[in-house]
């Protein structure tokens, strides 16, 4: 059932997840058409929708902000305008990483830091300065694709150093959450991003899309005008039940990005090896600070332990671990 | 003493089945025939195989030993008609004969060529020869499709004009080189009054296992799954009377099918084997490859130059059963032996995937599978009282 809506507000608003934008043209008429926008909202207000609003890197006139005000919303901005739009959830680059004092002015902010691969080595550091500021922090890694054994053992050992950080401000009321670490210990089931199920994308030219990646990256690939019963073909292999590798996996944080997937392996359903090594990567992080955490005493004593796995990629144990059509049929 | 079963219907495995690589060289896109049901629709003078290409991508299978585990490997040669590139299929063998003894690699100890031909060209001086170089390594498939009329119905020349005559008169040479030999019959919707008279016709031209199937595509009209069953029947009927399950073969038959699912395997191995193109692009199999598609670009895994791409398998190699049929296809209580073929399904899928099963094929097994129980019950009965009477 769709939850929410993501409004993509230009061709140059800040890519949120694993996609690039495309190269900007003139702002103004890179806009969602006023009309188009109204229509989104109208769609938002009658279907019970949350909206995610991805913003430009430029300020909005009164129009707009008129129409984006009529529907319950979160902001998503580049971090150069934080201060124009406040209480929003804050993009920032690894390329584009802001100077310390730019960071000062944070009070426990929500923020998306997309991590170049050429930038994997600041991983801890960057995280350091932003944990100190920031309630949660979503990390995307970005070129996964271009991941190789050196890159994976690098990541892993940047995720132990966050950990220690993490451990460290424990002692806090409230310590900090990082996605790809402390997610994974509330979980029980999955919880991905589930584009397309929960949740569909106006993009800048007043269509329909499963997510921003499908406008950005994958010409042609529109579900169509906003509509009420926008028909999405093949919508089954959205679900966990239909993707044979993720319906036996327990790295239950992993995004299941579809458009990875797509783009990868040529299947909405079928996690790529990059994809599924980085979410192990992170499940093994994940089960290591919950250890250090117990021992410590940290608050999360009454979660479950995060089970050993001998494998870095469920791909590996598919075959041993297929399901009959009766079992199948019970999901 | 266990009693020797005398009923051969079913055929026997082909070699190494399940534990060998098979892997398809497209040596060319052209053909002396037209076939009307061919699923090559686009067949082309230009696409030719290089000697060098396929020598680079007998390197690199042979390099990928971590990779491709197989111990036993068929190279088929497919087209087009392959024999038309008959030289080229020779110095390719060559070349895979020589690499893999200098490779020491297992497959120099366990390999066959593999051909399905139309058999025009099987007495051709060149094809002999090859066929005597090779012939302990060598399995050939040489496809006739029945009786004339239903041979010439849809196997013909761009001129319309029926192959039959230009087949028949090499099935004896064949037959006299490959004895055990099979042949691949071919059913689409025109072809369903032909079955019995077909498949009878073979056997009496000395080809003992016919292996035959209905078309993978969306041609069937109302009344063809009736038509077929009561072909089918016929077919049950004459087997049983003149007793010619004792040295024959016909795939329509089988124990296996007709059950409802219990495991939950793919049916086809698209992935599992490979094949390659005269680009030296890789695909899951031929029906992968541009030319054999109508509705869809062709689906890559890589190529001799660059290798596999390994994500692009995953979901090939995880496929399964489940994740692609309707719910009516696993709540069928008569589902095993219901076929289907992953590129034809890609070819017409709604989105570009292999996940979702095409169905057209269901009211023709459902026939298929009533004409199967009503010729095993029927046998079944007959050998019963065969047995009683004599003793």
């Amino acid at each position: 059932m769709l939850k929410y809506l993501l409004v993509v507000l230009s061709e140059s608003s800040a890519p949120f997840c694993y996609y690039e934008k495309k190269p900007r043209k003139n702002p103004k008429r890179d806009l969602l058409p006023l009309k188009s926008l109204k229509e989104a909202v109208i769609f938002a207000l009658k279907n019970n929708l949350k909206v995610n609003f991805l913003y430009p890197d430029h300020k909005l006139d009164k129009a707009y902000n008129a129409l984006i005000d009529e529907a319950d919303h979160v902001k998503i901005v580049p971090f150069g305008l934080r201060k124009t739009y406040p209480d929003s959830i804050l993009v920032i680059e690894s390329d584009g990483f802001p100077a310390a004092g730019e960071l000062r002015g944070l009070r426990d902010e929500n923020i998306i830091f997309r991590l170049r691969k050429d930038d994997l080595g600041k991983l801890s550091s960057r995280l350091n300065l932003l944990l100190m500021k920031c309630k949660r922090i979503n990390l995307v890694l970005m070129d996964i694709e271009a991941y190789g054994a050196e890159d994976f053992e690098q990541y892993r050992r940047q995720l132990e150093t966050v950990s220690d950080k993490i451990l460290k401000l424990s002692a806090k009321k409230d310590p900090p959450e990082l996605s790809v670490l402390t997610d994974r210990l509330a979980l029980d089931r999955m919880n991905n991003c589930s584009a397309g199920l929960k949740h569909l994308t106006v993009a800048p030219d007043g269509k329909l899309y499963l997510c921003p990646a499908f406008y950005y990256g994958r010409a042609g690939d529109t579900l169509g005008g906003i509509r009420n019963d926008t028909p999405i073909k093949n919508r089954q292999l959205l679900e966990l039940k239909y993707s044979p590798i993720c319906r036996i996996c327990d790295a239950y944080h992993c995004r299941r990005c579809v458009f990875l997937n797509k783009k990868l392996t040529l299947e909405v359903n079928t996690p790529s090896s990059q994809q599924c090594r980085i979410s192990h990567i992170e499940r093994e992080a994940s089960r290591l600070h919950l250890q250090k955490l117990k021992e410590t005493g940290g608050n999360p004593v009454a979660l479950a332990d995060i089970p050993e796995i001998a494998y870095g990629d469920p791909f590996e144990i598919v075959e041993t671990k297929k399901l009959s059509i009766a079992d199948f049929k019970k999901l | 003493m266990p009693t020797k079963d005398p009923v051969k219907i079913e055929g026997k495995n082909t070699w190494e089945e399940g534990r060998s690589k098979s892997v398809t060289f497209i040596v060319t896109e052209d053909c002396q025939l037209r076939c009307k049901y061919c699923y090559l629709v686009g067949k082309n003078k230009s696409g030719r195989l290089e000697f060098d290409i396929a020598k680079r991508a007998i390197d690199y299978l042979l390099r990928e030993r971590e990779f491709i585990t197989e111990n036993s490997v068929v190279l088929d040669f497919i087209g087009g008609e392959p024999f038309i590139e008959v030289d080229l299929i020779d110095r390719v063998c060559d070349y895979f004969k020589a690499r893999a003894f200098e490779e020491n690699h297992p497959w120099f100890n366990s390999y066959r060529f593999s051909f399905s031909t139309n058999g025009l060209l099987y007495h051709d001086d060149r094809v002999q020869r090859y066929i005597s170089k090779n012939k302990s390594h060598l399995s050939i498939q040489i496809t006739i499709d029945g009786t004339r009329a239903k041979h010439d119905l849809q196997r013909v020349y761009p001129n319309g004009q029926g192959s039959y005559d230009d087949v028949v008169r090499n099935i004896p040479r064949w037959l006299e080189q490959f004895p055990d030999s099979s042949t691949k019959v071919t059913i689409s919707s025109g072809d369903i009054p032909f079955i019995r008279e077909s498949v009878l016709h073979l056997w009496k031209l000395g080809i003992k296992e016919v292996n035959i199937n209905v078309v993978f595509e969306n041609v069937w009209k109302p009344g063809d799954d009736e038509r077929f069953e009561e072909q089918l029947v016929s077919l049950a009927d004459e087997i049983i009377k003149k007793k010619l399950y004792e040295s024959y073969s016909c795939s329509f038959f089988s124990k296996s099918l007709g059950q409802p699912y219990r495991d939950n395997m793919n049916w086809c191995g698209a992935g599992k084997m490979l094949a390659v193109d005269h680009l030296g692009n890789f695909y899951p199999c031929i029906r992968f490859v541009g030319f054999s598609l109508q509705n869809r670009a062709a689906l890559m895994l890589g190529n001799c130059f660059d290798g596999i791409d390994r994500n692009r398998l995953r979901s090939f190699l995880t496929l399964d059963m489940a994740s692609q049929s309707p719910a009516e296809c696993l709540d069928c209580d008569v589902a095993t032996g219901c076929a289907w073929c992953q590129g034809a399904n890609y070819d017409s899928a709604d989105t570009e995937t292999i996940f979702q099963r095409t169905t057209y094929l269901c009211k023709m097994h459902k026939a298929r599978v009533r004409a199967n129980n009503y010729f095993w019950n029927k046998l079944s009965r007959k050998l019963h009282q065969d047995l009683r009477a004599q003793s």
